[in-house]
C-alpha cells in the first residue's frame, strides 16, 4: 500500500508544481499587463518630464504655409528614401505648419516643439537671433549668442505684384516700368481698384508694408524708426492701407481666392513669383508678375536648425541629410517645376524645361534691384505701427448656440472667440456679435474695441449657453443689415458666421438672403462673409452659397482646429 | 497533500519575489536607458569654418570610407559647420561644457559623461587669431591654454584664402570708367551717391549701388571686411581700438555700410546669397576669394554675367588652422585620431582637391594652376590671379578691436 501511496503523492506534488507554475505565469502576465496598461495610461497625464531619446533621428520641421504643397512633397520623398544614421536609425522628418512670426515666438521658448524651421524668408531668422541675444546675452561685451545653428537654402522666389495684364498695362508709366509708387497712386485715386497683401506676419505683407513706409517717408533706402513713426509717414501709409480690400492669413490663400473668383475680386495682389507661375500653369485666366521698379524682396525659404541642447546628433544628421537631399538634382528639378527658383545655380531657370517664362507671366532675369531691408529693430517698429495704420474693420461674429453645440464644442468655440478678440488689435477696429439658436437671441452692436468693451465681450462669450434650433440665415441677415446701415465704406466690413448644424428655423430663405447680399454688395457697402462649418454635421451647401454670394470664403473646422481657424481669420482684419 | 501545498505556496512566493525584483529593475532600468553611452568607432567631431566646410566634409567622407584605424579602432570623423565667431562665442560661454579645472572626469555622472560625447575634438576656424582669443577666455577659467601654439597638437593651417572684390562685370565696367581703380573709397563714393547708378553712368534699372559684405555677427568675413576698410582708410595694416572709435572713421564706415541692402535676410553664406539673388541684392562686395570662385559658374548661369575679381591693397588672409582641444573632455585616442585626419587634410591629394573649391593649398609646392579645370585657370580672364598681386596683409585684430567693431556694427548698422 505504501508504494501506490508514494506514487500518488509524487504525482500530486508534480501536478501541484505544474499548476503552481501555470498559475504563476498567468498571474505574472496579468500583473505585468495591468502595470503596463497603468504606466501607459498614466504616462502622458503625469508631470513626468518627456522622455528624451538621445538617439532620436526624427526631426520636426516647422514650415510656413505659402509653400505647403512643395514642402510636403519634398519631405515625403525624403522620408521614403529611408536614409539611416551611422547607428542605423531611420531618419525621418515630421512637418508642422505655422506662420513665420509664430515660429519666432515658439523658437524663443526652451521647448519650441520643433528642431528645424523653414519660414518664408530669412528676415525671421534674424529677428529670432536678435530677440534671443536680447534675452540670453549676459553682458554687452559678450559675443551675442545665436538661436540658429545652421541654415541652408533649397528654393527662392522674389516677391512680385500679381496683376491681370490689362491692370498691369494701366499701371505702367511712359517707360513701361511699374513701381510701388504707381500701385499706391492708383490705389488711392481709384475707389474701384482692389488690391491686397498679407499681414506683416508674412514676408510678402512685410515687404508691401515696408514699401508703403518708404513711400510715406519719401525715401528709397535708410528707413529708420523715426521715419516710420513720423506723422506724415503714418498719414500716407494709412491712406494707402484704406485701399486694401482685405488682409489674408497668407498669400497662398489670397492667391487661391484670386484664381477662383477672378477679376471682380482683386486687381492686384502682393505674392511670391512662384504663385503666379503656379496660377498660370493651371491654365487659368493669366496673371503677370510685376517686379517693382524701386526694388523688391526675396522669399528665400531658409531651412534652419535650432542651436538647442535638446537637438540630438542624429537629428542634426537628419537635418544635414535633408538639406543635401533638397539640393539633389531631382528635388531641385521638382522645385523649378513648381515655379520656385532652385538654389542649385547649375540648373538653368531660363532653359526649355523651366516654367519661368514670359508665357507664364514672369521674367527669369528680374528683379534688377531690391528694396533695402532695414534692421530688425526697425522691422519690429513697422510691425507694431502697421496695426494702427491698416484699414480698420467692422466685424460681426455670428455665433451658433443651438442645442447641438453643447459640451466640448461650445467650450472650444468660447476659447476660439476669446482668442479672436484678443488678436484684433487695430485702434479703430469695431466688433459686434450676433448670438443665435432657434432665433436671434442676442445682438451686441458694433463698438470700437476699448479695454472695457473687450472685457464685456469676454463676459458675453464666457456666458454663451447652448440650446434650441438653428436660425443661421436670420442671424446672418441681422448682422448684414446692420453693416449696410452703418454705410461705412472706409472700413473692411465682414461677418464671421459659424454653425455646426442645419438651418431649420429662419424666417428668411437662402435665396432671399443671397439675392439681398449680391444686390446690396453692388449698390451699398461691400460686406464679405467668412462662414465656418463646425464639425461634420454643418450645412456646407448653405454656408458655401452664403460665402460665395459675398465674395468670401467657407472654412471647415472641428473642436481641435476651431481656435486656430478663428486666429487665422482674425488676420483678415 | 500537506507537502504539495507547501511546495505550491513556496513556488508562488518565489515567483512573487522574482516579479517584484524584475519590476524594480525595470523601473530603474528606464532611467538608465536615457544615458547609454554609444559604443563604436573613435568619434572625432570637428567644428569647421564655413568657407572650408564643403572641402573638409568631402575629405571626411572619403576618410571615413577608407576605414582609417588607430590602435585597432576605426576612426569616424564628423564635420560640424560653424562660423568662427559663432564657435568662439560658444567657447566663451562654455556652451560645449568644458570641465572646471578641479573636476575629475572619472567622477562624472553617466549623464555628464553622455554630454561629453558631444564635445568637439578639434576646431578649424577661419583664422588663427580665433583660437588665440578662445585661449584668453580659458586662461582665466582654467589657468591654461586649451589650444596649443606649439608641439604636436599645435594649430596647423590646412588651406588659404583671402578677401577680394567681386563685382558684376557690367557694374565694374561703369565704375572703371567713372572712377578708375576700384577700392574702398571708390565704393564709398558710389554707395553714397544720391543719384544712384544713373548718376554714376549706369543703367537706371540698377537702382542704387548695393554693397555686399558678410554680416559680421554670422561670418568672420564681415569683420575682416571692416578691418580691411579701416586699413585702407588709415593706410596701414594695423588697427587699434582708438582707430575704430574715431568719429570721422565711424561716419565714413557707416555711410559705406548703409549701402548694404539686406543684412536682415543675409545668411552666413554671403557669397551664396550673392550668387542666388544676383545683382538684385548686390552690385559688388568684398568676399572670400574661394567663396566667389565656388559660385562663379553659378552666377554666370543664373544672371548671365560673371564677376570681375579685383585684389584690394589691404587684404586679410584666412589660414583655416586645425587646432585640437587640449583637455580631459576628449580622450587621447580622440586627439590622436584628429591628428590622423589633420595629416589626411595636409596630404598632397587632399590639398590638390582644395583647389577645386577655390582654396589655395598650404603647400607652396602645389600650384593652383596645375590643372586646366582649376578655377584659378578657368576665371583668370575675370581677374583671378594665381599669384596674389603685391598687397599689404592686415594684422590680426585683438579682442578689444573685434568687440568694439562688433558693438559699433550692432548699434549702428544692424539694429
Amino acid at each position: 500500500m505504501t508504494k501506490p501511496s508514494s506514487g500518488l503523492s509524487l504525482r500530486r506534488v508534480l501536478i501541484a508544481v505544474i499548476a503552481g507554475i501555470v498559475l504563476l505565469c498567468i498571474a505574472c502576465i496579468g500583473l505585468l499587463a495591468v502595470i503596463g496598461a497603468y504606466s501607459n495610461r498614466s504616462g502622458p497625464a503625469t508631470e513626468a518630464p518627456p522622455v528624451f531619446d538621445p538617439q532620436s533621428a526624427t526631426l520636426t520641421l516647422a514650415y510656413s504655409p505659402e509653400k505647403a504643397e512643395l514642402i510636403q512633397e519634398l519631405v515625403n520623398a525624403f522620408n521614403q528614401s529611408k536614409q539611416r544614421t551611422s547607428d542605423r536609425r531611420t531618419m525621418s522628418v515630421q512637418l508642422l505648419e505655422m506662420p513665420p512670426d509664430q515660429m519666432v515666438q515658439a523658437a524663443l521658448n526652451d521647448e519650441p516643439g520643433f528642431q528645424a524651421l523653414s519660414p518664408d524668408a530669412s528676415l525671421w531668422l534674424d529677428l529670432l537671433d536678435l530677440q534671443w541675444a536680447e534675452e540670453h546675452r549676459r553682458d554687452a561685451e559678450e559675443l551675442a549668442p545665436r538661436r540658429i545653428a545652421d541654415s541652408a537654402r533649397y528654393a527662392v522666389s522674389p516677391i512680385v505684384i500679381a496683376a491681370w495684364p490689362e491692370v498691369a498695362q494701366s499701371l505702367a508709366g511712359t517707360d513701361q516700368r511699374i513701381g510701388w509708387a504707381d500701385l499706391q497712386a492708383r490705389a488711392t485715386s481709384d475707389p474701384d481698384f482692389r488690391w491686397s497683401h498679407a499681414s506683416t506676419s508674412y514676408a510678402s505683407g512685410m515687404l508691401a508694408t515696408l514699401a508703403e513706409f518708404y513711400a510715406g517717408a519719401g525715401k528709397t533706402r535708410g528707413l529708420t524708426a523715426a521715419d516710420v513713426t513720423a506723422q506724415d509717414t503714418l498719414d500716407t501709409v494709412q491712406a494707402l492701407e484704406r485701399s486694401v480690400s482685405f488682409y489674408g492669413d497668407n498669400e497662398a490663400v489670397a492667391m487661391q481666392l484670386m484664381s477662383e473668383k477672378g477679376r471682380n475680386f482683386l486687381d492686384a495682389l502682393v505674392v511670391q513669383e512662384a504663385l503666379v507661375v503656379q496660377h498660370n500653369l493651371a491654365g487659368l485666366d493669366p496673371l503677370v508678375a510685376i517686379y517693382p521698379r524701386e526694388g523688391t524682396l526675396w522669399e528665400d525659404h531658409p531651412l534652419a536648425l535650432l542651436d538647442d541642447p535638446q537637438v540630438t546628433d542624429n537629428q542634426r544628421r537628419t537635418f544635414q541629410a535633408l538639406a543635401d537631399f533638397l539640393r539633389q538634382p531631382e528635388q531641385q528639378a521638382l522645385i523649378l517645376a513648381r515655379g520656385f527658383r532652385p538654389a542649385d545655380l547649375n540648373i538653368p531657370i531660363d532653359g526649355p524645361d523651366s516654367p519661368l517664362t514670359a508665357a507664364n507671366g514672369v521674367d527669369a532675369r528680374e528683379p534688377q534691384t531690391t528694396l533695402q531691408m532695414p534692421g530688425p529693430s526697425v522691422v519690429q517698429v513697422v510691425q507694431n505701427v502697421w496695426v494702427y495704420t491698416k484699414r480698420p474693420s467692422n466685424v460681426y461674429l455670428v455665433v451658433d448656440t443651438s442645442g447641438s453645440m453643447r459640451g466640448a464644442k461650445m467650450e472650444n468655440v468660447r476659447t476660439a472667440l476669446l482668442s479672436f478678440i484678443a488678436q484684433i488689435q487695430g485702434a479703430e477696429d469695431r466688433l459686434g456679435m450676433v448670438e443665435f439658436s432657434g432665433y436671434v437671441t442676442n445682438i451686441i452692436p458694433l463698438q470700437t474695441i476699448t479695454p472695457e468693451y473687450r472685457q464685456t465681450l469676454r463676459s458675453e462669450i464666457t456666458a454663451l449657453d447652448a440650446r434650441g434650433d438653428t436660425a443661421l440665415l436670420d442671424a446672418v441677415r441681422a448682422a448684414y443689415v446692420r453693416l449696410q446701415q452703418e454705410n461705412d465704406s472706409g472700413r473692411i466690413n465682414a461677418i464671421v458666421a459659424m454653425t455646426d448644424g442645419l438651418e431649420n428655423a429662419s424666417a428668411t430663405s437662402l435665396r432671399q438672403l443671397t439675392n439681398e447680399i449680391e444686390q446690396q454688395n453692388r449698390t451699398g457697402v461691400r460686406v464679405i462673409l467668412f462662414t465656418i462649418a463646425y464639425g461634420e454635421d454643418a450645412d456646407l451647401d448653405t454656408l458655401r452659397t452664403l460665402a460665395e454670394a459675398s465674395g468670401g470664403q467657407l472654412r471647415t473646422g472641428d473642436p481641435e482646429t476651431i481656435r486656430e481657424l478663428y486666429r487665422l481669420l482674425s488676420q483678415y482684419f | 497533500m500537506k507537502r504539495s501545498r507547501t511546495v505550491f505556496i513556496a513556488i508562488v512566493g518565489i515567483a512573487i519575489i522574482i516579479v517584484g525584483v524584475a519590476l524594480a529593475l525595470r523601473a530603474t532600468g528606464r532611467e538608465k536607458l536615457l544615458v547609454v553611452i554609444p559604443k563604436g568607432p573613435i568619434q572625432v567631431r570637428i567644428l569647421t569654418a564655413l568657407p572650408v566646410e564643403p572641402w573638409v566634409r568631402q575629405a571626411a567622407e572619403r576618410f571615413n570610407q577608407e576605414n582609417h584605424r588607430l590602435e585597432g579602432e576605426r576612426i569616424q570623423v564628423e564635420i560640424i559647420a560653424t562660423d568662427g565667431l559663432t564657435a568662439l562665442g560658444k567657447y566663451d560661454r562654455n556652451e560645449f561644457g568644458a570641465l572646471d579645472a578641479d573636476t575629475d572626469p572619472a567622477q562624472l555622472s553617466p549623464e555628464q559623461q553622455q554630454a561629453l560625447t558631444r564635445f568637439p575634438t578639434a576646431w578649424i576656424p577661419d583664422s588663427r587669431y580665433l583660437p588665440e582669443l578662445a585661449n584668453t577666455a580659458y586662461k582665466e577659467r582654467l589657468g591654461r591654454d586649451v589650444f596649443l601654439t606649439d608641439g604636436e597638437y599645435r594649430a596647423r593651417p590646412v588651406a588659404l584664402s583671402l578677401s577680394v572684390w567681386g563685382i558684376y562685370q557690367s557694374r565694374a565696367d561703369v565704375l572703371d570708367q567713372t572712377f578708375g581703380d576700384i577700392n574702398w573709397q571708390v565704393v564709398h563714393d558710389a554707395a553714397t551717391n544720391k543719384g544712384g547708378w544713373p548718376a554714376l553712368g549706369g543703367d537706371p534699372d540698377w537702382g542704387f549701388f548695393k554693397l555686399v559684405v558678410p554680416d559680421p555677427r554670422k561670418n568672420v568675413g564681415g569683420l575682416s571686411a571692416m578691418i580691411a576698410a579701416a586699413g585702407e582708410y588709415y593706410d596701414r595694416p594695423s588697427i587699434s581700438t582708438a582707430d575704430i572709435t574715431n568719429p570721422a572713421f565711424q561716419q565714413w564706415l557707416g555711410e559705406l555700410l548703409a549701402a548694404t541692402t539686406d543684412l536682415s535676410g543675409a545668411s552666413a553664406y554671403t557669397a551664396e546669397d550673392f550668387a542666388l539673388f544676383g545683382y538684385s541684392v548686390g552690385d559688388g562686395g568684398l568676399l572670400l576669394e574661394s567663396d566667389l570662385l565656388n559660385n562663379m559658374q553659378g552666377i554666370k548661369n543664373r544672371w548671365g554675367e560673371a564677376l570681375s575679381i579685383r585684389y584690394p591693397s589691404y587684404v586679410t588672409w584666412f589660414d583655416f588652422p586645425m587646432t585640437i582641444w587640449i583637455g580631459p573632455e576628449t580622450s587621447a585616442l580622440q586627439k590622436n585620431a584628429a591628428l590622423e585626419f589633420e595629416r589626411y587634410l595636409l596630404s598632397a591629394d587632399t590639398q590638390r582637391q582644395a583647389i577645386s573649391y577655390g582654396l589655395r593649398p598650404v603647400s607652396a609646392e602645389i600650384s593652383v594652376t596645375d590643372s586646366a579645370d582649376s578655377p584659378f585657370v578657368q576665371w583668370a580672364d575675370q581677374g583671378v590671379a594665381a599669384i596674389v598681386p603685391r598687397t599689404s596683409a592686415m594684422r590680426s585684430p585683438d579682442r578689444d578691436v573685434l568687440q568694439t567693431l562688433l558693438r559699433w556694427f550692432e548699434l549702428n548698422v544692424a539694429s
